[in-house]
């Protein structure tokens, strides 16, 4: 991907427009921008895109297969949801725009439809998910149709784990996300977009504005408007210039990811996945441009962005897909890892729209489906930059106070049953005398705790409440913040 | 060991007997006793550190966050004296 990256002799001093990060959003926002003919566009990212979420995604083209129980719960998360809807929509212009520089001439659309499977390893959250699918396929009114778990192809699990029911969403399937990045940079280098393979060490400006950005060699480039895309790192970059931004608290959701080659059995033509379980997207396996598969993903809440893998990711992704998935996976060939950091939220909704400095904008937080809804978003911040009215609702706005969609009992309830499905699918053997319930109360209790000790009412979403209360690092985050959110609540903890 | 820093740990131990939910007697837990067997879990230490953080009205750094900065009163106070200095 490097060898189509310009590295210009003379690198632009300036820009019309700065876009820091070249992930998804970033090349998406450069190639809506020169559309418009909304000036000089210059993206800065490191040619490897190191543990961005873009280069590490599936792709699932997902929404309908995403939701879960909270999906339509409250007016904001259906608002969060129809921001896929309308995404969805975008991708069939954007293929057929693309489709030209895809590397080697192969489809950038490699799955046309998604199969969800509900196994028997699944816990209750299954159920509820794969019931909140339907819902919202019905609610919408989009095309599904129950299927012969036997007859999807691919599709081969051990008897232990068999599908007990499968749905066909045929309107949702997969890009080869590597591949659209590929194109994506071609189609920018054509149209005239510079893309330097560079990191940005610190954004430049004053107390009333940004005026550009300063490279890691020390080279300055000015622009008028700086719009920061840089995944789960955006928050850091940001604070180079406002130490003491009041943004919604972003982390990152390191995933683990792995493409195989198949060395025999049938190959799979769809996505074939489970619902939303356990902290993650759910076990998934998506087919590649170049024949290969892609098995993801998991979901880890980290203190720092970074790229490391755990033997425990390893194996639990190995095993499940062998398992669930299909048993001959065992011998492919692995022929890429994968690591990368989904920028995520306190509150689960993204960060999109203007900061406290003239021209600095901020498009991140997308969480799991970020790469599906790029087009989309940046159609919307390039109107914003243009001055025209955005296509989104501004419920996204960075500093807003954080998005309310639950209670803290919801919240209990919600860790606890993610816990569960997490602890029944890695296996985890307990006593036989102990039963669910009793496995129930003690994620019950470990939550009801972390809510005393930090003594707030804000309810948190189960990944973050998980994150929070397993590191120091991250519970610090989240107290400080949530305490400085309800100044009447600080201390009325058992602090 | 200097006065401030004497003064340090018998904070820190009012701090630790409270979040832990200790009854041990006066001048207990010794500076080096394993606070991790005496029953401290990743919650009441996520406690205990907000506490020592508004207690000091400190900031611990980040790479202080973490088990064996919590070990014992000694490691907690150690931790608290770097930033205090
Ligand atoms: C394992 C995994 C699976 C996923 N699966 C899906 C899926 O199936 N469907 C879906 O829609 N989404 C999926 N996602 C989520 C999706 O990847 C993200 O929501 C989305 O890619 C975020 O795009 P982005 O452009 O905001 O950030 P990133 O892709 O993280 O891009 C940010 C870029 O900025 C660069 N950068 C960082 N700091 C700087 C700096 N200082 N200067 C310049 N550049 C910088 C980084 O190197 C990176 O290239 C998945 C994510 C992961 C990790």
């Amino acid at each position: 991907m490097s060898a189509t990256i310009e590295k210009p002799d003379v690198r632009p001093a300036q820009a019309d427009v700065l876009i820091v990060g070249n992930g998804a959003l970033g090349l998406f926002l450069a190639r809506e921008l020169s559309a418009a003919g909304a000036g000089s566009v210059v993206v800065v990212g490191p040619a490897d895109r190191s543990s961005g979420g873009s280069q590490a995604a599936g792709a699932m083209m997902g929404c309908f297969a995403e939701a879960t129980s909270e999906s339509l719960r409250t007016q904001p998360a259906r608002t969060r949801f129809e921001l896929g809807v309308a995404a969805h929509e975008r991708w069939p212009a954007v293929l057929a725009a693309l489709q030209e520089h895809a590397p080697g001439g192969r489809p950038l659309l490699t799955a046309p439809e998604t199969h969800v499977v509900l196994n028997s390893i699944g816990a209750e959250l299954d159920n509820v998910n794969l019931a909140a699918i339907i819902n919202a396929l019905t609610e919408y009114g989009k095309p599904w149709q129950e299927c012969d778990p036997h007859d999807i192809p691919g599709f081969n699990p051990r008897t232990d784990t068999r599908a007990l029911r499968a749905i066909l969403l045929p309107e949702e399937g997969a890009v080869d996300a590597r591949a659209v990045l590929t194109a994506l940079q071609a189609d920018l280098l054509a149209s005239g977009v510079t893309l330097l393979d560079a990191s940005v060490r610190t954004l430049l400006g004053d107390s009333d504005s940004v005026t550009g950005a300063e490279l890691d060699d020390g080279h300055v480039i000015e622009a008028g408007k700086v719009v920061v895309a840089a995944g789960a790192l955006s928050e850091s970059v940001l604070k180079t210039l406002i130490p003491d931004l009041d943004l919604v608290p972003t982390f990152a959701g390191l995933g683990f990811a792995m493409i195989a080659r198949r060395t025999g059995g049938e190959p799979f033509r769809s996505v074939v996945r489970t619902p939303n379980r356990g902290f993650a997207c759910g076990l998934h396996v998506v087919p590649q441009a170049d024949g290969t598969e892609y098995y993801g993903a998991t979901n880890r809440l980290v203190d720092e962005v970074g790229s490391t893998t755990w033997m425990a990711d390893v194996r639990f992704l190995a095993q499940y897909s062998m398992q669930q998935l299909d048993e001959r996976a065992a011998s492919h060939e692995v022929v890429r890892w994968l690591a990368g950091n989904r920028p995520v939220t306190l509150d689960g909704f993204p960060l999109i729209g203007w900061l406290p400095r003239a021209g600095l904008y901020l498009m991140s937080g997308t969480y799991r489906d970020g790469f599906h809804c790029a087009p989309l978003l940046a159609a919307h911040v390039a109107n914003e930059l243009q001055g025209k009215p955005g296509l989104i609702d501004p419920i996204f706005q960075p500093t807003r106070r954080p998005v309310a969609t639950r209670t803290v009992e919801g919240s209990i309830q919600e860790y606890v049953e993610h816990n569960l499905a997490g602890w029944f699918e890695t296996g985890a053997q307990a006593a036989p005398q102990l039963t669910t319930r009793q496995i129930a109360d003690y994620y019950r209790n470990m939550a009801t705790q972390f809510y005393e000790r930090v003594g707030t009412d804000y309810a948190l979403g189960p990944d973050i409440l998980w994150y929070a209360q397993g590191s120091l690092v991250g519970g610090r985050r989240v107290a400080r913040y949530l305490r400085r959110l309800q100044p009447a609540a600080a201390g009325t903890g058992a602090l | 060991m200097t006065i401030a820093q004497q003064t340090t740990v018998a904070a820190v131990r009012t701090l630790v007997v409270q979040h832990l939910n200790l009854a041990l007697p006066e001048g207990r837990p010794a500076e080096d006793d394993d606070l991790w067997k005496l029953g401290m879990t990743s919650l009441s230490c996520l406690g205990l550190m907000l506490a020592i953080e508004d207690e000091f009205d400190i900031e611990l750094a980040q790479d202080a966050l973490k088990e064996a900065t919590f070990q014992n009163l000694a490691t907690i106070s150690a931790a608290v004296d770097a930033v205090l200095n």
